[in-house]
């Protein structure tokens, strides 16, 4: 053990040290990030530009005030009552971004309200619109019908749902959606991690081999020792790179608070413009919940098991090839295995009660990342998370074995690329 | 002592190393030879203990060799690797903690080397931004840093400059002077018949020939004549066509030859008098270990041929 504790510190030091570790530990949130966040932005600042101009013909003569009541500020509605074509050439002129004809019928129901434009306003301008009109025209159908105003207002009322979640210690607001992107994200990261740590084995086995350097490791220690010793080092580098992930996320977090309260804006919740950081995120329905630290441990245990179960796999992997591109078709069969969970991944955040996501998520090659949503959103039980980790160290510890024999062969041959028979065959001997 | 006591492994069907013995001894360098593909390699794994062999033990110092005996033996293996991104010292001090050395022995005994063989300066830089014979001068420290008690070096030699050559020569006798085993493989017949006390000939996974240079010399008696003279060779071409001898090797003032059918060696020696220029030397010897090895060899090869025929 003292030799794997040797190789693993070499190992991990050699990788620490170099300018590609500090690379991609400091670029690969703000990627993420930025990837996360970009069409978020866009929409954006892309409704902030866009305020909507449109000429209105109103033959109805009553609905276009009502409509103005309730039209958000960036749409501006303009009552004209020109002919037609001259509307046309206002609208290729510029002057408007379309025209809207409300004609006579509509309030009872004989007629469709006709939007022209030259250029798309979008889906969900659309939708807005029609929303706009249907209230308005509900409000004159009912005063029509001379209802009472106490019952117009009753109908009016939009009321929004809250939902909260029921724990040991009291309620707490519940946070499905936040939980489900939280593991969502996590099961990602782990796919992601143990992919590319992964690969770092695999491309450390093969150099080893390549260079040759490999006969006289062995002449001082066994095989098996060498593999731990590196899958571990490697492994420490991703835990050290996570440790700082995690301090990062944890700044991008306590900052991300007053960020977001900077895009509300007060006058649309009805708060002064003075009000403070934590009132405006409570009227705007948003609540950062806090992470369990129970889910962040599992994460780095789940995190673990699948990079040593997936990590060895790779180094056996590895050691059978003498380059890059001959892994290929070895690679295959691990490559399959590692995605079957990502195509699941949805169906697990939507039922993640369903027997075949309980099913799924014992399963060691699936388990890092299925059980890990499960966890985050709440829907597994400790003991389903206890047997599915101690599933995963069985397979894990499988792998390792598998691997090492493997390993052992494969790091001294040379010449012909081992086929997946031959490899068995290595396995038994 | 190290014994290789009927030693035989096999890779699928063929077998690389067939019932193998033989010893070697401290304070004495063995001589590994054989042609390519012989089994040298897999015979150096077993004793490395890089490989398990299928039958046979292999015993160091009277027991069977495993990671005990790993610390106690140096390896220079034939293809050379070493970590291209590592330091030179930091390789250095991470293959001897590796073979056991703290890492402050590993440290000490890195930089002594380094300076001996003239590395020093180099301590800082990558091991890739080293020349070929530097990358083998560093292995060559690898291999002998932890005092090994067993020491088995791959054509250590190759590819080194003669300077170079004689240092690490210098080192190997002094360690053999220092009582350890020492095993040289090589192709050069010469460098075995320079350093080697004993030798151990394999073909095709056997042992063809084993026991010490002089005693396997003697064995194939004292028949081969050293001319070197000056002007014409011609006289030979006579007794050639006769049979009474056959070349082993010529140069313009240097040859090489047998005296076949109880030729005496007085009748080269009158043959030559009475054309060359002027004689320098005239010896009768033993063969030299080339000739013993093609003979050895194209023997083996012969009689498989004709068993199976």
């Amino acid at each position: 053990m003292d030799k794997v504790w040797i190789i693993l510190q070499s190992e991990f030091l050699r990788r620490v040290r170099t300018r590609t570790f500090l690379l991609t530990t400091l670029l690969a949130p703000i990627i993420m990030l930025s990837l996360a966040l970009l069409p978020a932005l866009i929409g954006y600042l892309g409704s902030r530009d866009n305020t909507r101009h449109l000429a209105v013909v109103d033959a109805t003569g009553i609905l276009l005030p009502r409509i103005q009541e309730y039209a958000p500020a960036t749409l501006r509605l303009e009552a004209v009552t020109l002919p037609v074509d001259s509307l046309q050439v206002a609208v290729q002129q510029g002057r408007y971004d379309g025209y809207l004809i409300l004609p006579a019928g509509l309030i009872d129901g004989n007629a469709t309200a006709e939007l022209y434009v030259e250029r798309s306003l979008g889906l969900s301008f659309q939708g807005q619109l029609e929303r706009l009109i249907n209230r308005a025209v509900r409000e004159v159908r009912l005063e029509r019908l001379q209802v009472p105003p106490e019952l117009v207002t009753a109908l009016r009322a939009e009321v929004s749902l809250r939902q909260y979640r029921l724990l040991e210690t009291g309620t707490e607001a519940d946070g499905t959606v936040f939980f489900s992107i939280i593991g969502y994200l996590m099961g990602f990261i782990i796919y992601g991690a143990t992919l590319a740590y992964g690969s770092l084995v695999m491309q450390g086995v093969i150099e080893e081999k390549t260079s040759r350097v490999v006969e006289l490791i062995v002449s001082s220690v066994r095989p098996f020792q060498l593999l731990m010793g590196k899958v571990l080092g490697i492994g420490a580098m991703g835990l050290v790179q996570f440790a700082l992930w995690g301090l990062l996320f944890l700044a991008g977090a306590t900052a991300a608070g007053p960020i977001i309260a900077h895009f509300i804006d007060p006058q649309q919740l009805n708060l002064p413009a003075s009000a403070s950081t934590r009132d405006l995120l409570q009227a705007a329905n948003i609540t950062l919940p806090s992470v369990d630290p129970m889910l962040i441990l599992w994460f780095v245990l789940f995190f673990l098991g699948g990079y040593l179960l997936y990590a060895s796999l790779f180094a056996a992997v590895g050691s059978a090839v003498e380059q890059q591109q001959d892994a290929q078709s070895l690679m295959l069969p691990l490559m399959l295995l590692i995605v079957i969970p990502i195509l699941f991944i949805t169906y697990v955040i939507e039922n993640p009660d369903a027997p075949l996501s309980i099913g799924l998520s014992l399963v060691p090659f699936f388990s890092p990342i299925l059980m890990i949503v499960r966890i985050a959103i709440g829907s597994a039980t400790f003991g389903e998370a206890v047997l599915a980790y101690l599933l995963l160290v069985a397979g894990f510890l499988g792998a390792i074995w598998l691997s090492a024999r493997i390993y052992r062969i494969g790091i001294l041959s040379y010449g012909q690329k081992p086929s997946l028979r031959e490899l068995l065959r290595w396995i038994r001997a | 002592m190290l014994v290789v006591d009927q030693v035989t492994k096999r890779y699928g069907t063929t077998v690389a190393v067939d019932r193998a013995s033989f010893t070697a001894t401290p304070g004495r360098i063995l001589g590994l030879l054989g042609p390519n593909g012989a089994g040298k390699t897999t015979t150096i794994r077993m004793i490395a203990a890089i490989l398990l062999p299928d039958k046979g033990r292999i015993l160091f110092e009277g027991r069977p060799v495993g990671p005990w005996s790993q610390a106690l033996m140096g390896y220079l293996p034939e293809e050379r690797g070493l970590y291209r991104k590592l330091r030179v010292e930091e390789q250095l001090v991470y293959l001897g903690r590796l073979k056991g050395l703290s890492l402050g022995e590993a440290r000490r005994r890195a930089r002594t080397w380094l300076e001996r063989l003239d590395l020093a300066r180099w301590r800082h830089h990558k091991t890739e931004a080293l020349s070929k014979g530097m990358q083998q001068k560093l292995q060559f420290i690898a291999a002998i840093q932890h005092q090994p008690r067993l020491l088995i070096l791959d054509e250590p030699f190759s590819g080194l400059d003669p300077l170079n050559a004689e240092l690490l020569k210098d080192i190997v006798l002094e360690l053999k002077e220092a009582g350890r085993i020492i095993l040289f493989a090589s192709h050069r017949m010469e460098q075995v018949e320079q350093l080697c006390d004993d030798i151990c000939l394999i073909a095709r996974g056997r042992i063809l020939l084993a026991g010490s240079l002089r005693e396997v010399k003697q064995r194939f008696g004292r028949n081969t004549v050293v001319l070197e003279f000056d002007g014409d060779g011609a006289f030979l071409e006579p007794l050639i066509q006769q049979g009474a001898i056959r070349l082993l090797s010529r140069t313009n003032h240097r040859v090489e030859l047998v005296l076949c059918n109880g030729t005496p060696p007085r009748r080269v020696l009158e043959a030559a008098l009475s054309h060359v220029r002027e004689l320098y030397r005239f010896e009768v010897t033993e063969p030299p270990l080339s000739e013993i090895f093609k003979q050895v060899v194209r023997a083996q090869t012969a009689s498989t041929e004709t068993s199976h025929g």
